[in-house]
């Protein structure tokens, strides 16, 4: 990695030399704010989605608080209430101190932070009232679907122009993958969101799966990326370990994830060759995951001691841990014989979560830790309340993934000895779901104490001012 | 030669579109023009090559319906497809008799396809004609009254509503019936 770009992800230009920008961070400051309140909003139908599970009955009489309702609720308020709109706050933050320079347009990032809370607010409107398009992750009806495109532009023309405008020549890894992202989400976005209205059947379904595949293969993955390739160098000082790795792992990223889409229809009414191209491109997504997680190991080597006490290195290096498994069970779900068991077991939902929140969230979670004592020039709350938020997460999550493994496996075994009858193979997972609900009260307490350490920490920042640089 | 991707921004952008666009264009475009069974409804009249029957296009009260099934999200618990496993076609039959196959001609006018990516509950690929009206009226208001263990949320305002129950049942009652393949056995005959 050059000097200038090391230096700059090492240790921050701000205050190191006069001619540095002063940043706003603004926008920033805002997509985070709104997008904690969501996390915790949403988490409280998380739990209640969970509670479902043990107690079928539980609002059974509420029509608008039924579980078919209050699962996209839960799926979208999570992905683009929380987990977009905190990578964008923290790309916000993050893309101007790469590239030397001001935000190019703090009032086009506040308005765009302003119209991503009406989307938000919208779908919770039309989730509820069952207005839903019956496609997976792309549930929310046409209108709003443009105004996310229109949000889209106004994030992508802000960051685009920052970009274009940098002091450095050098681009850090940082910068390609958030530029990938918003090229590539835009035309994920269009296929699944509007391509998919003019197909029917079949064809509707791998556009739509190649939507839902690359949501998060190509949107949350690539600025998930953006973000551990940032924060891992400045969290623990440390440079980067290897640039060419770094390069392969994007390059490879931006050719092999968008042909996987069908894996999602493995044994499915979809044409056989099209289910083995995409088993054969899931192997090779090991290439670009591999050669991402071997570059922050390494960079962590002699560092390790720093877990200790460091919040925000905590959440990046379980997030990587989280990823490197996540991705590692991917690929081995795509093989047919495997997928005969897994496919449409609760199975799935463990590896869901383990990516988005292991990995994307624990990535989102440990920038915010970063950011907001030092865009409110203050220090965090607690560091302790920040360990037990970690600790929260991290044995609810794990609660979570592996009951649900181990009871999804079992599940798909039970599927396929045809003698078992099928309400058998529901009464049998009772045990698993309520472990589930129990290790998802745990999650929630983990966001409770992330969100009152931050809210806190913003509140507290005039009465407790450090001079330290941002 | 990617090394120019960290200086020039414009190259950056193009070379990362171009990756993208290889495998976008050969696995969403392509497809439905290699393979025309995607758009072409099921119809077959020879036993030799399998079950017999003709895809209909849905009436308005089955859509209607439809349209309830994916406003309730049924969907989210319930696929429909019978997959190319033992098993699927054992649990997708009907007294004793085998299930086929879920193929792409059965679904041409279907959107949103409901195939569904998750089974909490059985999959309905074939559940038509299996139940009758009365059954799914006890079943909606509580389905615990007729499966024990189940979990699958109560739906009273549907029971309530005639016009949306009809419509819904309407619905259910077509899933997986272009092709022929049950005893002649059931509740309608």
């Amino acid at each position: 990695m050059p000097e200038e770009i090391s230096n700059t992800v090492k240790s921050g230009p701000a205050g190191i030399a006069g001619s540095w920008p002063e940043h706003e961070d603004t926008t920033a400051k805002w997509f985070l704010i709104s997008s904690i309140a969501y996390f915790f909003i949403v988490g409280i139908i998380a739990v209640t989605i969970a509670a479902k599970f043990v107690w079928p009955s539980l609002l059974g009489t509420v029509q608008y608080l039924t579980y078919g309702r209050l699962r996209p609720l839960h799926v979208n308020g999570m992905l683009f209430g929380w987990l977009l709109a905190a990578d964008m706050g923290l790309t916000y933050y993050l893309v101007p101190r790469l590239c030397g320079v001001k935000l190019w347009s703090e009032k086009l990032g506040v308005a765009t932070a302003a119209l991503w809370n009406v989307i938000v607010l919208g779908a919770v409107v039309c989730l509820l009232m069952g207005w839903n398009q019956g496609l997976e992750y792309a549930e929310l009806p046409l209108p709003l679907d443009v105004l996310v495109v229109v949000a889209w532009i106004m994030f992508g023309a802000n960051i685009f122009m920052t970009i274009a405008s940098r002091k450095y020549d050098q681009m850090y890894v940082s910068i390609w993958y958030i530029m990938g992202t918003i090229l590539w989400t835009a035309f994920v976005y269009l296929t699944g969101n509007f391509a998919v209205l003019f197909a029917t059947g079949t064809n509707q379904a791998n556009l739509n799966w190649m939507y839902v595949h690359n949501a998060v293969g190509l949107i949350f993955t690539p600025v998930g990326l953006a973000l551990a390739y940032y924060f891992i160098p400045k969290a623990s000082n440390t440079p980067l370990y290897s640039h060419k790795l770094s390069m392969i792992g994007f390059w490879s990223l931006a050719f092999v994830y968008v042909w996987t889409g069908a894996h999602h229809m493995l044994h499915g009414p979809i044409s056989q060759w099209l289910q083995t191209i995409a088993i054969a491109f899931s192997l090779m997504l090991l290439i670009p995951v591999w050669a991402v997680v071997y570059n922050f190991f390494a960079t962590m080597k002699g560092q390790w001691h720093q877990l200790k006490d460091n919040v925000p290195l905590k959440f990046l290096m379980s997030g990587v841990v989280f990823y490197l498994l996540t991705c590692f069970q991917g690929p081995m779900h795509s093989l047919r014989s495997v997928n005969a068991i897994v496919s449409k077991t609760d199975w799935i939902p463990g590896h869901a979560h383990m990516a988005v929140l292991g990995a994307f969230s624990f990535f989102a979670i440990a920038g915010t830790y970063f950011m907001i004592p030092r865009v409110f020039r203050t220090r965090l709350f607690s560091e302790s309340l920040g360990n037990w938020s970690f600790w929260f997460l991290m044995l609810g999550g794990l609660g979570f993934f592996t009951t649900l493994w181990l009871g999804g496996f079992w599940q798909g075994w039970q599927w396929n000895n045809p003698a078992i009858p099928f309400i058998d193979t529901v009464i049998a997972l009772k045990p698993v779901w309520i472990v589930r609900f129990f290790s998802g009260i745990l999650m929630f307490l983990g966001i409770v104490s992330f969100a009152y350490n931050i809210m806190a920490t913003i509140i507290g920042a005039k009465d407790n001012p450090e001079t330290a640089a941002a | 030669m990617l090394r120019k991707a960290d200086t020039n921004f414009g190259f950056a952008i193009a070379a990362a579109l171009i990756f993208f666009f290889i495998g976008g264009t050969l696995t969403t475009i392509v497809p439905p023009l290699v393979d025309k069974t995607w758009a072409k409804p099921f119809e077959n009249s020879d036993p030799a090559k399998g079950p017999v029957g003709q895809l209909k296009p849905y009436t308005d009260v089955e859509l209607k319906g439809r349209a309830i099934y994916v406003r309730e999200g049924c969907w989210y618990c319930h696929t429909q497809q019978t997959r190319t496993l033992l098993a699927d076609t054992k649990r997708s039959g009907w007294k004793g008799v085998d299930s086929p196959i879920s193929t792409p001609d059965e679904f041409v006018y279907d959107s949103p396809h409901m195939f569904g990516t998750k089974r909490t509950g059985p999959d309905l690929s074939r559940v038509g004609g299996k139940y009758d009206t009365q059954w799914h009226r006890t079943h909606f208001r509580n389905p615990r009254d007729l499966v024990p263990g189940s979990i699958m949320p109560p739906f009273p305002w549907l029971v309530a509503n005639q016009e949306e129950f009809t419509a819904v049942v309407a619905y259910l009652q077509t899933l997986g019936r272009a092709k022929h393949w049950r005893p002649d056995n059931d509740y309608e005959k």
